[in-house]
């Protein structure tokens, strides 16, 4: 009586384009990799050792983190895979020439976008 | 119900910059723009918190900014709510966590618990969830991130936008000169003034990055909700160079349209207080925003932080906050 | 010996609940359910449920509230009625898209405008394609079974969805009928605790729900109708363990009532199917060879099923009691994926509709011999003259 009615099909989703079940991501370790955005700037910031306090204002106001303070050792260092090159650190150091801007291109290895981002 | 340890935890304050925690709990690596000042904050809170946190991120910039795509800068759990419900997703996490400590699925410590909302997430369109979550009592700190617009969807017209203001809901032209007709609801109020089982209550800035700190933790380290409203500056929306967003939010303070205030058990306790107060426009003029604006219209903003500046001097005496159902 | 009780549908769903022993609540007041709430209230007060019982702002704060706790690896639960439902429209998506089993118990009531406390399924069938599992039951006793099903469906981790567990406002949920509780050594057999998979935590840290691309939001909504076409089995190991272990067998799908050597045949939901089978011995009294088969679940939908089920049939009649103005039949919501299932049958059954029980009214007994008559009419003319009546009108 019931002949052969259609089926559902399959839905096969190729492997390069499965998304994790519900959306959920595990949470990234050290930084996001996935967006690195470093090819942003123009300039990038260049600190003076013998003119720097260590105040740390410049490792407080920077919203991607590429200040790294270590009080062990009292180290600052840039880490410049993130640096969008907004400059809010130099504008918050207080010390006259401890922190300045140096066009990016200046550096070996240095990367400009062609287009302003936005 | 007999009151039950849930191991909440209590977070000392920070005496100094280089006394900050040095772990990193929002990651560098997303999508926010360059000088975000609600990127930055985020950084701030999630450094202040550590690593026992669960954040919950509604719709906004630091939702979709943060997040593109199918990645997160958050080295803690975070969870996505509907610009609509941040306060109600909190509630449930929170709920979720008290069951499991009491049926003794929990040993670690009770997590901080934090809503990172945007302005309209905050007191337009999720102020119910905001309320319902204070009504209640539970253990939540619910920040408002301000950049006073709804910034994500293209710089749109909210209620904390200052008046004159121009955005892309309220740009000024020949009918209506000043862009922004509106003042803004006062945040903290509504939540100080209606609330009896809030515990804390404060604002601050992202220029002022240890009192920021001090104030989550402090927050975090109370039996019941909070709050806090955080001035961000953002240059995209506000229209100034990306490098002065720390500069803005001093501007906000050393003006009077920002006042920065800790609120708990009905008492206010106001800090940075200018000796005196500079003009509003020293604010507005390197703001583009406010570019088309009349002396007329700075006149009435004048007046409008006049007044607030009056609330500094004396403070309204709000009833205490009652007990939360935890303290037996 | 299992102990039988008189009680409404509203108190066989707090039952239920109480016995999956649900650990975050979110109440909201809207009637007919909010008797479920206020049973579970008591039963939280008294100390007989150790459970977070939570007072939304509303709906949508239900949902929302009820969302987090789940995330956060609690076995949550709340419900609503009528326009609460459709208030809380939103999060439905998030819900089952975020893979959250809670469960949602609905008495039905039909939307505004303007307040009519009677019962229609168009409130939870307007939310059908939000992703849910979506059933309804025609009897308290089914309502308590429904509530355990449910859970132990969607939290199978082949599934991972939520779940609307549906009765009729008012005939259902307030009018008691003999309900056998189970034993706790019964339930602990049949619903093992919520094992949730990613949960928000402090020792494995996720992030549930970044922003996605379009070319990644295609493959999202691929996965989640994978699941629907793993749900059937579910759904009936579930139904076969459940008969195995409390004796109360049901159909998985749909219950077919004197189907087998059927002409005619009503095709129905909910609580009025209670009057159908009544309808259907009488007229059967009266030598018409008509049958019942009664809708279990609209999601998963059970073309198959109900293809099986209906496919000698000659003429088939949907009693609908929900509205879809302006739909293909101009008349209910069961009709269109009723013709849909029947469509590639080789000698497929005439179909129309019967608008009924609509706001909350009653379908007489009169109504269904009525229904028949018209339905052996289309068997003796060979077609079907309208898709859809709306009785008394």
């Amino acid at each position: 009586m019931a002949k052969a009615l259609p089926g559902y099909g399959t839905i096969v989703v190729p492997e390069d384009r499965v998304v994790p079940f519900g959306a959920v991501t595990p949470a990234p370790v050290g930084t996001q990799k996935l967006f690195q955005t470093s090819n942003w700037r123009v300039v990038r910031p260049v600190r003076d050792e013998e003119k720097c306090t260590k105040c740390l204002q410049c490792y407080l106001a920077c919203p991607d983190a590429c200040w790294i303070y270590k009080a062990d050792g009292e180290t600052l260092e840039w880490v410049g895979d993130f640096c969008k090159g907004c400059q809010v650190c130099i504008q918050a150091c207080p010390e006259d020439g401890a922190l300045v801007a140096v066009p990016e291109l200046d550096f070996e290895g240095g990367v400009v976008r062609l287009e302003k981002p936005f | 119900m007999p009151a039950f340890d849930y191991k909440f935890q209590q977070l000392a304050p920070l005496k100094s910059f280089k006394s900050v925690p040095e772990d990193e709990q929002y990651l560098p690596g997303h999508r926010t723009c360059a000088g975000c000042g609600p990127a930055l904050n985020y950084r701030l809170v999630a450094k202040a918190a550590g690593k026992d946190t669960i954040f919950i991120g509604p719709t906004g910039c630091m939702y979709v900014a943060n997040a593109s795509y199918l990645c997160t800068p958050y080295a803690v759990s975070w969870i996505h709510a509907q610009i609509t419900n941040a306060g109600a997703v909190a509630s449930g996490i929170e709920a979720a966590f008290k069951i499991a400590a009491r049926k003794g699925r929990n040993s670690g410590p009770f997590p901080n618990i934090i809503v990172m909302a945007g302005d309209g997430g905050s007191v337009d369109i999720g102020l119910q969830a905001m309320s319902g979550m204070m009504y209640r009592g539970h253990k939540v700190l619910f920040i408002c991130y301000d950049n006073e617009s709804y910034a994500n969807t293209g710089i749109q017209v909210s209620p904390m936008t200052p008046y004159g203001a121009a955005t892309t809901f309220t740009p000024p032209g020949k009918e209506i000169p000043e862009g922004n007709t509106l003042f803004p609801k006062n945040a903290p109020q509504l939540v100080i003034g209606g609330h009896p089982a809030v515990k804390y209550v404060a604002t601050t800035t992202i220029a002022h990055p240890l009192d920021l700190m001090n104030k989550v933790r402090k927050a975090l380290s109370q039996p019941g909700p909070t709050f806090l409203h955080i001035l961000c500056p953002c240059p995209k929306g506000w229209l100034f160079d990306e490098k002065l967003t720390p500069e803005m939010a001093k501007l906000a303070v050393e003006t009077g349209m920002w006042s920065m205030y800790e609120w708990q058990n009905g008492t206010y306790k106001y800090t940075h207080v200018p000796k005196k107060y500079k003009p509003v426009s020293d604010y507005m003029k390197p703001q583009g925003r406010f570019a088309h604006l009349k002396p007329e219209h700075i006149a009435k903003m004048q007046a409008f932080v006049d007044e607030k500046i009056k609330q500094v001097q004396r403070p309204i005496p709000v009833a205490a906050a009652v007990p939360t159902k935890q303290l037996a | 010996m299992a102990k039988e009780s008189m009680m409404t549908g509203c108190r066989a769903a707090a039952e239920g609940a109480k016995a999956a022993e649900v650990e975050v609540i979110c109440s909201y007041p809207i009637r007919p359910y909010t008797a479920i709430m206020m049973e579970l209230a008591k039963m939280v007060a008294d100390g007989e449920l150790n459970a977070e019982f939570i007072h939304g702002e509303g709906e949508h704060a239900q949902v929302s509230v009820v969302l987090g706790a789940s995330a956060a690896g609690a076995r949550a639960y709340t419900g609503s009625s009528g326009v609460g439902v459709t208030y809380a429209m939103e999060l439905y998506s998030p819900m089952a898209g975020g893979r959250y089993p809670v469960q949602m118990t609905i008495a039905d009531r039909t939307l505004d405008p303007p307040g009519d406390f009677g019962s229609e399924h168009t409130d939870a069938m307007s939310t059908r394609d939000q992703g849910w599992l979506l059933g309804w039951a025609c009897s308290p006793q089914e309502v308590y079974d429904n509530t355990l099903m449910s859970y132990r469906i969607g939290e199978d981790h082949r599934v991972m969805l939520p779940q609307m567990v549906c009765q009729d406002g008012y005939f259902i949920s307030h009018i008691p009928d003999k309900v056998i509780l189970g034993e706790m050594s019964q339930v602990k057999e049949f619903l093992p605790p919520y094992r949730p998979i990613h949960p928000l935590s402090l020792t494995n840290p996720v992030s549930h729900g970044p922003q996605i691309r379009p070319d990644q939001g295609a493959p999202m909504d691929a996965m989640r109708a994978q699941t629907f076409l793993a749900i059937p089995k579910v759904i009936e190991e579930a139904t076969a363990d459940f008969a195995r272990i409390f004796g109360r067998k049901y159909d998985p799908f749909v219950e077919q009532y004197k189907l087998a050597d059927a002409e005619i045949a009503f095709f129905i939901m909910g609580a009025h199917s209670n009057t159908a089978r009544a309808a259907v011995d009488r007229l059967r009294k009266e030598g018409v060879k008509v049958g019942m088969a009664r809708l279990r679940w609209v999601r998963p939908w059970p073309t198959h099923q109900l293809a099986e089920a209906l496919g000698h049939v000659k003429a088939v009649g949907v009693v609908e009691t929900s509205t879809s103005y302006g739909g293909a039949m101009r008349g209910g919501n069961l009709i269109h994926e009723l013709r849909a299932s029947l469509y590639d049958l080789d000698d497929r059954p005439l179909v129309t509709s019967f608008m009924g029980g609509l706001g909350g009214e009653t379908i007489w007994p009169a109504d269904f011999d009525y229904m028949a008559g018209i339905l052996s009419g289309m068997v003796k003319e060979k077609r079907t003259d309208r898709y859809v009546y709306w009785l008394g009108m």
